[in-house]
């Protein structure tokens, strides 16, 4: 587990104290879990199925409160937010669904840009921006087409694409690359990397690949039992010594 | 070139084909109904107001040279503005739907009647038309149009409160209805709202959306149901003219602008209503997620 210093609270870009989840009458999926991540970090989630992941990573894209303790993103505790404020809090957040969620009325363009019409960005402010971003996750061809028409791994794509189109300062994933052939995951951690390296963007990736962790140097996570650990005997030593984890990818 | 931007929400589905129908439905019935109210107390109005100051005076054992000179007698008291004896045939006229076109035998003694107008604000005049026949010798009975005018007068307004209610439920309804379909919209697309949620919009930028869509619903529901009214009073005008001299007391339905008012209003209502309701049963919602 992180160890929790005074120092490390005003910095953190995620900070959970104590945190416990239950959904209603139920046992407790989460218990009293500590976790600091400093803005700008590179985070891999692990655990088994059913572990409780996407449950965490619900209490982190403020979706979900909660049962005990206090979530605090970018050194505000969101227990005393708003809910103007958590609108806020959560449009510096994105997220890629396991399930990518897109909405099958709109075209692959349309859905990643509903952040920036959520926002309330003009589209002649973004438009050009979205279809580099479509063209830069091989999709340039597919721009108005609906959801379903789209493979699995496009639609993945499109799902990534949403969630970075903002440029959030926290960006989670839940099994960001299930969908996609060795190649495009690889493409796809380089754009996570870009954006944790270039814009300072906090990431946290959940994920079951081993693969895909050893690729990067960052520390990995891991929830058992409700508990969460750090975990480093997993990642293979030659993986965290890697320097440039880009020159590996294509 | 590039297609025209979607919105967030889907386009309609057939749960809101069906809310349309019965937003349609009850826009017209309400919408009727308001028209029959409306005309059943413009009917009560004109009616009462017609019949008001109007007396009917019978002598028994009287020629028509003496309904005339009584009739002379009323026009010169205080109060009268006009008083006419009935001639035989307009007699005749009155008996003919019971009696038939032969009339009563010459020997039957049928009272001579005098219509006579007074003015509104004249006191006690059906009591000095007694008196004054009397005085004169003539045996008369006096009937005041407003005495039992009052108990017509008092049923048209049971029924222009009966209409008015029936407008109140079917509105009430129809904003039932319309909160319960919002809602079931809501549950149907929980999964655009938990996206547009986590990407940030705010509860007014959700229901907002909602709003507009039921919004524009209410206001097109309710155009097809004011205009199904409309075409319906139409109907129901042109066949109340053709038996007009059978409408007896009944309210003649009108067009007049008042009622296209109505009709104008009644969309714009449930315009109104749909997207109040839309708008607090999302805000309702929303407020059970964090």
């Amino acid at each position: 587990m992180t160890q929790l210093r005074p120092d490390m609270f005003d910095e953190a870009a995620v900070r959970l104290d104590g945190v416990s989840l239950r959904y209603d009458s139920t046992e407790e999926i989460l218990s009293g879990i500590d976790l600091v991540l400093k803005p700008g970090s590179f985070s891999f989630l692990t655990g088994a199925s059913g572990a409780g992941k996407s449950s965490l990573l619900k209490l982190l894209y403020l979706a979900q409160p909660p049962s005990q303790g206090e979530v605090s993103l970018f050194g505000r505790p969101t227990s005393r937010l708003s809910r103007d404020e958590l609108s806020a809090m959560r449009r510096r957040v994105g997220v890629v669904f396991q399930e990518f969620r897109l909405l099958n009325h709109l075209t692959a363009y349309e859905n990643v840009a509903l952040p920036l019409r959520v926002m309330g960005r003009k589209e002649s402010q973004y438009r050009r921006d979205v279809e580099e971003l479509l063209r830069w996750v091989g999709l340039g061809e597919r721009l108005h087409k609906r959801p379903e028409t789209l493979s699995g791994g496009e639609q993945q794509r499109v799902a990534i694409a949403r969630a970075v189109v903002t440029q959030p300062n926290l960006l989670i994933a839940d099994e960001p690359t299930g969908n996609v052939d060795p190649d495009m995951a690889a493409r796809l951690m380089r754009l996570f990397y870009e954006l944790n390296k270039r814009l300072g963007t906090t990431v946290v990736i959940a994920t079951h690949d081993l693969g895909l962790i050893r690729q990067i140097d960052a520390p990995v996570y891991r929830l058992a039992d409700g508990m969460l650990v750090q975990e480093n005997g997993e990642v293979a030593p030659t993986a965290r010594r890697r320097t440039d984890p880009l020159r590996a990818m294509p | 070139m590039k297609p025209r931007e979607n919105s967030l929400l889907p386009l309609e589905d057939a749960r809101e084909a069906a809310l349309f129908f019965v937003v349609g439905a009850l826009c017209f019935l309400a919408a009727l109904a308001a028209l029959s109210a409306k005309s059943t107390y413009g009917a009560a109005r004109a009616w009462t107001a017609e019949v008001e100051g109007e007396y009917t005076v019978s002598l028994s054992g009287a020629d028509a040279t003496a309904a005339d000179e009584a009739a002379r007698l009323l026009a010169g008291l205080d109060g009268v503005i006009t008083a006419r004896a009935f001639s035989d045939a307009e007699i005749n006229a009155l008996l003919e739907p019971n009696f038939g076109k032969s009339g009563l035998p010459a020997d039957l003694p049928v009272p001579r009647l005098i219509a006579v107008t007074g003015a509104a604000d004249a006191e006690d005049l059906g009591a000095r038309i007694s008196i004054a026949l009397h005085d004169a010798g003539h045996s008369a009975a006096v009937d005041a149009h407003a005495e039992w005018a009052g108990d017509v007068r008092h049923m048209l307004s049971i029924s222009r409160i009966a209409a008015l209610s029936i407008v109140a439920l079917l509105s009430a309804t129809a904003i039932a209805v319309i909160a319960f379909a919002t809602h079931a919209a809501l549950l149907a697309r929980r999964d655009i709202v938990d996206v547009l949620h986590v990407a940030g919009a705010k509860d007014r930028f959700i229901a907002g959306l909602f709003e507009r869509r039921f919004w524009l619903l209410g206001l097109r529901a309710g155009t097809v149901g004011a205009l199904v009214a409309l075409a319906s009073v139409a109907i129901l005008i042109a066949l109340g003219r053709s038996g007009a001299e059978r409408s007896g007391l009944l309210p003649q339905l009108s067009l007049d602008f008042p009622d296209l008012a109505v009709l104008v209003v009644t969309p714009v209502i449930a315009g109104l209503a749909a997207r109040i309701a839309a708008g607090i049963t999302v805000m309702r919602s929303l407020r059970s997620v964090m």
